[in-house]
Formats: structure tokens, C-alpha cells, sequence
């Protein structure tokens, strides 16, 4: 199994990560915003010379270095002369770097990355890739390795028919705790494209997709269980389909990346599922999700049409298993979703 | 008990209150107290998954839970608001304010609720 893990990007972090846990084949982190930005949030922004002693550093442990320039939307400005000119001299900098893969979302530099460099290139989750023809697209446009949106995580179907159409390797976000069919992911990447990359700088009041993403469990706590994660536990699942997975999670400290490095390494957690996604994180001192309750759900994704009003299964799992932080005197306690206002 | 205490308590019980009176895992993820230089002090309650909606229905409600903790907090209730996401239904927090005399004064100029698209006015009450 390839295991990915995210890194925020200082060396001190790196050190950490890789000193603490032998199951790390490669790193991702993002680079400079100056170019091209990312269509997550990121902590810190590595320039050149932090990417070259990292990568150095990646390599003597034996990991893969990948770099994550995800924009989701570049407003246009790669398509200038100028704009063009310094998107390929800081890609020609990477690659004299060595660094293994860069990650991009924009179609257009999966095109330039293949013609021009030997860096590995990866086609990122923001491509939204959940067909087998837009795999195929991907393919043919110069792509190494595609991240399969996660939307399709449980419909082996479409997963199966990806494996079966493109040649490419395929990486699995494992971690993503999106709502199912989020209506807010082209908008709010687009949004995060553009507030973490090569300006003019935003002053925005809020984020307002993260509201409403946040909004929308509390009120519904079954759309925690429809989000597309896949357990530690299910990774054997999806052994047919790949075996490079990825952990999401770059704003995360070292030791938030072990413990989930630790669980999908040994495909087992005990201990609450919102300790391990990524997204809404803020969810996790809130909702309390018994990992191994889950046990056995996979066989109901597997063969789910995926139409909720008439299924219910989530929203009875939700029901049965999913407890709420509540706070009695000054103690903090679990209580069943229903005493608090669970649907 | 210490101020912090006094804070953790505090939020605790209004998200209670909250949660029985909307019945839903409402989430307020911090509450601070806070003293800003031009005078004015007080507390913030950031809030998940309140919306407008909810202030609408049970205001009266809402603005009795923020005015008991205002008082728990030994903050005077003259100036409560919620903080709003604009043009959304959600609301960022909770907001019990001691105005200093310059923001007194910005505030008590305008009439109606929304004095800024981001601010909701629960109570206000006017100084002599
Ligand atoms: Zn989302
Ligand atoms: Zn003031």
C-alpha cells in the first residue's frame, strides 16, 4: 500500500512526520502562492529553497515529494504571455528541484506539465474526475496518476470502470468528510483558488460555503455518514481498484497526520471517525461517530442507488450510532442524537 | 471561580438552553471576553448551525438565554446583537457589548435592526 500524507511545508513538520511513522511513501504539500495557487486553505507557503532542502530531506527517508499547485481557477491569467511566462519558469524550478509529482486541477497544465518536464503529473481531486471518460480525457492529455473524486468513493461501479478505461495510476482520497453531492465544491474551491493564490488579495467578511457546510450536519447529522470517507477498515475493499490512497488534511498538525498515517496503515481506528476527516473539523469536539460501529456498513454503500428518500439506511445509522457532545454543569458528556435534537 | 470558568461555564448552559429550545445540536464553538481599545467590552459567542431563521421564531427566547449569561458574565445586557453571515441565513455569533461612548454613538444615530447588513440588533437600549 502507498500511503500519501499531507505536510504543511516547513522542515520541522517534515522532520516529525517522518520520523514518526515508517508508512509513509510520499508527502504533498503546496508551494508558493505567487503562481499558482491551491484550492485549499494552506498554512504556510514554501518558496523555492524550503522545497529544494525538503525534498532533499523526503528523499534520504526514502518518501516521494509531491508538490500541490490544485487551483481551481486561475482567472484566466496562465493564458497571458506574462501570466504563462512565470507559471513555466517556477514548473521548470520544481523540476530542477526533482521533485517526484506535481499535482494540478487546472487541464490546461497537465497538458504543458506532460509535454515539457518529467515530473510524475497528477491530476487532481479538483478535476472532479468521477467517470471513466473524463479519466480517459485526463489520460490522453498527458496525466500519470488521476485522484478519483471522491463523490464516486462508494459506487464501485464508476470506480471499476475507471480502472478498466485508463492505464494511469489511480489515488484515492480516503478522509474528505465533503457533504455527499455538495452543492458548494466548484464554488468554494474556486473561492479558495483564489484567496490563496496570485491575487489581488480578497478582504472577504466570511466564508460562507464553511457556514453552510457546517449548518447543514448540525441540522442533519445523517450527512456525516453520507460523505464520502472510507474507513481504515474498508481499505481492503478497494484493494481491486488501487493501492496508492491519500490522506487529506494540510492544515493539520504532525501529530493530527500520524494518528490518521497509524489508522489507514494498520486499517483499523477505535476511537470517533471525526478524528480522522479532514473537512469539517471543527465538527469533531461537536458530533461522536464510534469508528467501529461502522463495521459492515460497506456492504449497504456497495449496493446503494444512492437515492436517500427512499433508502434511509445513513440516516438510520446516524440515528443508532452518531452521539453529541453535551455539556452538564462543567463536565462534558455524550448524549444519543435524539436528546438533542436529532431528525 | 475564575473568569474562565465562569466563561466555560456559561457557554455550556446557553448551548443547552439553545439546543432544547431549537431542537438541534446547535454548537457554540467559543465564547470570549473581550476589552477593545476604544473602550467598549464584552463578550462574543461564535456560533455553528444558528440561523436567521431561528432568531426570527424565537427571538424573545434568544435574547432572554444572552441576556441571563450577559448578567452571569457580569456584563451589562445594554447592547446585544448577532453578527450575521450577509445575504445567508446563518449567523457567525452572539455578541453582548458595553459600548464605549464614540460606538455609543455610531450605534445609537441609526434606527431599525440592521444598522450594517452584518449586524442584527436583539436589544439595544438607549442611554438618558
Ligand atoms: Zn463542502
Ligand atoms: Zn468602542
Amino acid at each position: 500500500m502507498k500511503l500519501y500524507a499531507p505536510h504543511v511545508g516547513h522542515l520541522e513538520g517534515l522532520e516529525e512526520l517522518l520520523n514518526g511513522s515508517k508508512d509513509i511513501y510520499g508527502i504533498y504539500m503546496a508551494g508558493t502562492p505567487d503562481y499558482v495557487g491551491t484550492g485549499r486553505t494552506n498554512l504556510s507557503a514554501p518558496g523555492l529553497e524550503d522545497i529544494a532542502e525538503q525534498t532533499e530531506y523526503a528523499h534520504e527517508k526514502g518518501v516521494k515529494m509531491e508538490i500541490v499547485l490544485n487551483s481551481s481557477c486561475m482567472g484566466g491569467i496562465h493564458l497571458t504571455p506574462e501570466g504563462y511566462n512565470r507559471i513555466s519558469w517556477y514548473f521548470k524550478q520544481l523540476n530542477n528541484i526533482g521533485i517526484d509529482s506535481i499535482t494540478v486541477a487546472e487541464p490546461y497544465f497537465v497538458e504543458m506539465l506532460a509535454k515539457e518536464y518529467d515530473m510524475e503529473v497528477v491530476v487532481s481531486v479538483l478535476s472532479f474526475v468521477d467517470s471513466p471518460q473524463k479519466a480517459e480525457f485526463y489520460e490522453e492529455l498527458g496525466a500519470d496518476t488521476i485522484v478519483i473524486d471522491p463523490a464516486v468513493n462508494r459506487d464501485f461501479d464508476k470506480l471499476e470502470a475507471i480502472r478498466d478505461t485508463v492505464s494511469t495510476g489511480l489515488k484515492l482520497l480516503v478522509n474528505e468528510g465533503c457533504l455527499y453531492q455538495c452543492p458548494f465544491r466548484y464554488a468554494h474551491f474556486n473561492f479558495f483558488s483564489h484567496a490563496n493564490g496570485p491575487g489581488p488579495k480578497l478582504s472577504v467578511l466570511d466564508d460562507y460555503y464553511y457556514y453552510k457546510c457546517l449548518s447543514l450536519r448540525i441540522s442533519d447529522p445523517q450527512q456525516l455518514i453520507k460523505s464520502p470517507w472510507i474507513r481504515p477498515e474498508d481499505l481492503k475493499e478497494y484493494k481491486h481498484i488501487t493501492d496508492i490512497f491519500k490522506i487529506g488534511g494540510r492544515t493539520h498538525f504532525p501529530n493530527w497526520i500520524l494518528n490518521n498515517v497509524q489508522a489507514y496503515a494498520n486499517e483499523s481506528y477505535d476511537g470517533n471517525l471525526m478524528d480522522l476527516l479532514d473537512c469539517p473539523k471543527d465538527l469533531k469536539d461537536l458530533f461522536y461517530i464510534p469508528n467501529k460501529e461502522l463495521d459492515g456498513a460497506i456492504s449497504q454503500w456497495k449496493q446503494c442507488t444512492k437515492v436517500c428518500n427512499k433508502c434511509g439506511y445513513c440516516n438510520r445509522l446516524a440515528e443508532k450510532i452518531i452521539k453529541v457532545y453535551s455539556t452538564e454543569g462543567c463536565e462534558n458528556v455524550l448524549k444519543p442524537l435524539k436528546e438533542n435534537g436529532g431528525k | 471561580m475564575t473568569i474562565t470558568e465562569t466563561l466555560s461555564k456559561n457557554r455550556g448552559e446557553l448551548e443547552v438552553k439553545l439546543r432544547n429550545l431549537l431542537a438541534k445540536p446547535v454548537f457554540l464553538i467559543e465564547m470570549d471576553a473581550f476589552a477593545l481599545p476604544c473602550g467598549c467590552k464584552g463578550a462574543t459567542i461564535n456560533t455553528r448551525g444558528l440561523q436567521y431563521d431561528d432568531l426570527e421564531i424565537f427571538e424573545d427566547h434568544i435574547v432572554k438565554y444572552l441576556k441571563d449569561t450577559s448578567e452571569n458574565l457580569e456584563i451589562e445586557p445594554s447592547f446585544l446583537f448577532a453578527r450575521l453571515v450577509p445575504g445567508t441565513a446563518e449567523i457567525a455569533s452572539l455578541n453582548s457589548r458595553v459600548l464605549c461612548n464614540r460606538c455609543y454613538m455610531d450605534f445609537a444615530r441609526g434606527s431599525g435592526k440592521k444598522p450594517r447588513p452584518d449586524i442584527y440588533i436583539l436589544n439595544f437600549i438607549r442611554r438618558e
